[in-house]
């Protein structure tokens, strides 16, 4: 494993480095995908730019709230460089408003924007899934087969690169769907079914998982819930288009063969 | 496809889907101490922490297996380390009100007894600092670069790896890990 690539006197930690790169190639992509989509590419960098920054202010505020008591004596220590003091969820949270927002101000579609949106978020998952296995990351569980990975001396599941494929392939879906004219919303739809559906059948060949409720795998719990409501909403686009009259013929070739690889 | 149709799909996807979480759940809470028990020690989260005995700059040794039944903070450093010289200070301060609840040690690496000692005595360090003096320890621990910091719980299981400084709240935050 590589967890610091050392270039000269340089040591770069891979995995941050990697979620990097996947930020940068989830927004190129997505920019490509909003220009199919018939929208302007650069509202895509712009989401990504105004969501990453409200992202990390909001994650450092929830921080400095979390452990006041440490922030009181040295005020100065909020606005420092310091990369372990985040909060995810906040982070989050904040970085989706300030998205949504975005999308209102400017009028955008918003299944528009999810549909250009969703095969770049899922090629950037699967970069860092790489990026997670050169690093140590998210190790997987223990199983001595013949692609098993040896990592502190045990041999385990490659989970990151199976997870990894999982979005590749839920990806291609995705983008397959975006490219063939299917109604607004399902490419997001197809790439939320086939990215639940990776975690809910991959949690299990990693070595730790958050558990909730007696040992269920959050995880999974979440991918499987997810892929429901995906599943739910492309039937309803379906039913809501068959049921006024007939289909016009290429949309229907379209949908049906996404909605077809998707289940 | 028919509603109905649909529906049935939705209905299988839920039940494979859930049969497939129920045969895959683990064990609850508690159970994960056990789990690391079959692991090789390793510098890695979940596994037993390395076992040492270093001598530190008082002279005593330090074995790490002896603090079992505490959590500790296991932190490498230099004196030419920039970042190091600053968390140092936080270090003490922790070492100060965690007395007796969890033991902070501070490994230096490879350096001569005697600097370390006026180093410690510049900043008023006073916690544990056993010498790494031929760097067997950081390579036990696979540290790339300083400082880095490993939190052990009460098991001797690593729940924590941060490299990079410290500060009062990130240390707070790690802390959670193993001393909640």
């Amino acid at each position: 494993m590589f967890p610091v690539l050392q270039i000269g006197p340089l040591a770069i930690q891979t995995y941050p480095l990697a979620l990097l790169l996947a930020g940068w190639a989830a927004l190129a992509i997505a920019a490509r995908g909003a220009q199919r989509q018939g929208l302007d590419g650069d509202h895509l960098y712009n989401l990504g730019l105004y969501g990453f920054l409200a992202g990390v202010v909001a994650a450092r505020i929830g921080h400095v709230i979390t452990y006041w008591s440490s922030y009181r004596g040295q005020l100065l220590e909020i606005f420092g460089f310091n990369t372990q003091a985040f909060l995810l969820w906040p982070g989050l949270a904040a970085g989706l408003l300030v998205a949504g927002w975005y999308v209102r101000r400017h009028r955008l579609p918003l299944a528009r924007v999810l549909d250009a949106a969703a095969p770049g978020v899922l090629v950037g998952v699967a970069i860092a899934g790489v990026g997670a296995l050169l690093a140590g990351r998210f190790p997987g569980a223990a199983a001595d087969l013949p692609w098993s990975v040896d990592l502190w001396g045990v041999r385990r599941h490659p989970s990151q690169l199976y997870e990894a494929a999982a979005a590749l392939v839920a990806a291609a879906f995705a983008a397959r769907a975006q490219r063939g004219g299917a109604r607004p919303g399902a490419a997001a739809l197809i790439a939320l079914l086939g990215y639940g559906l990776g975690r809910w059948l991959l949690e299990p060949f990693r070595a730790e998982s958050a558990v909730i409720l007696g040992g269920l795998r959050l995880a999974q719990v979440l991918g499987l819930a997810a892929s429901l409501a995906a599943l739910w909403g492309l039937a309803r686009q379906r039913m809501a288009h068959l049921t006024p009259s007939g289909s016009s013929s290429p949309e229907v070739s379209a949908r049906t063969s996404g909605e077809g690889d998707g289940g | 496809m028919s509603r109905i149709r649909w529906n049935i799909l939705l209905a299988l996807v839920a039940l494979v889907g859930a049969a497939w979480i129920w045969v895959n759940r683990l064990p609850d809470a508690g159970a994960a101490a056990v789990s690391a028990a079959g692991l090789p020690p390793a510098p890695a989260i979940g596994h037993p922490a390395p076992d040492f005995t270093l001598v530190d700059v008082a002279g005593e040794p330090v074995t790490l297996t002896a603090l079992r039944g505490q959590p500790v903070v296991l932190n490498f450093w230099a004196t030419w380390c920039p970042p190091c010289r600053a968390e140092l200070p936080e270090l003490q301060a922790a070492s100060e009100r965690l007395r007796g609840q969890v033991a902070i040690i501070g490994v230096n690496q490879v350096e001569a007894a005697e600097r370390v000692r006026s180093f410690a005595a510049d900043l008023a360090l006073t916690f544990t600092m056993p010498l790494d003096e031929r760097g067997q320890v950081s390579r036990a621990y696979n540290v790339r670069s300083l400082p880095t910091t490993f939190f052990i719980d009460r098991n001797g299981v690593i729940r924590r790896i941060q490299s990079g400084a410290l500060t009062e709240a990130t240390l707070a935050q790690a802390l959670e890990s193993v001393y909640p």
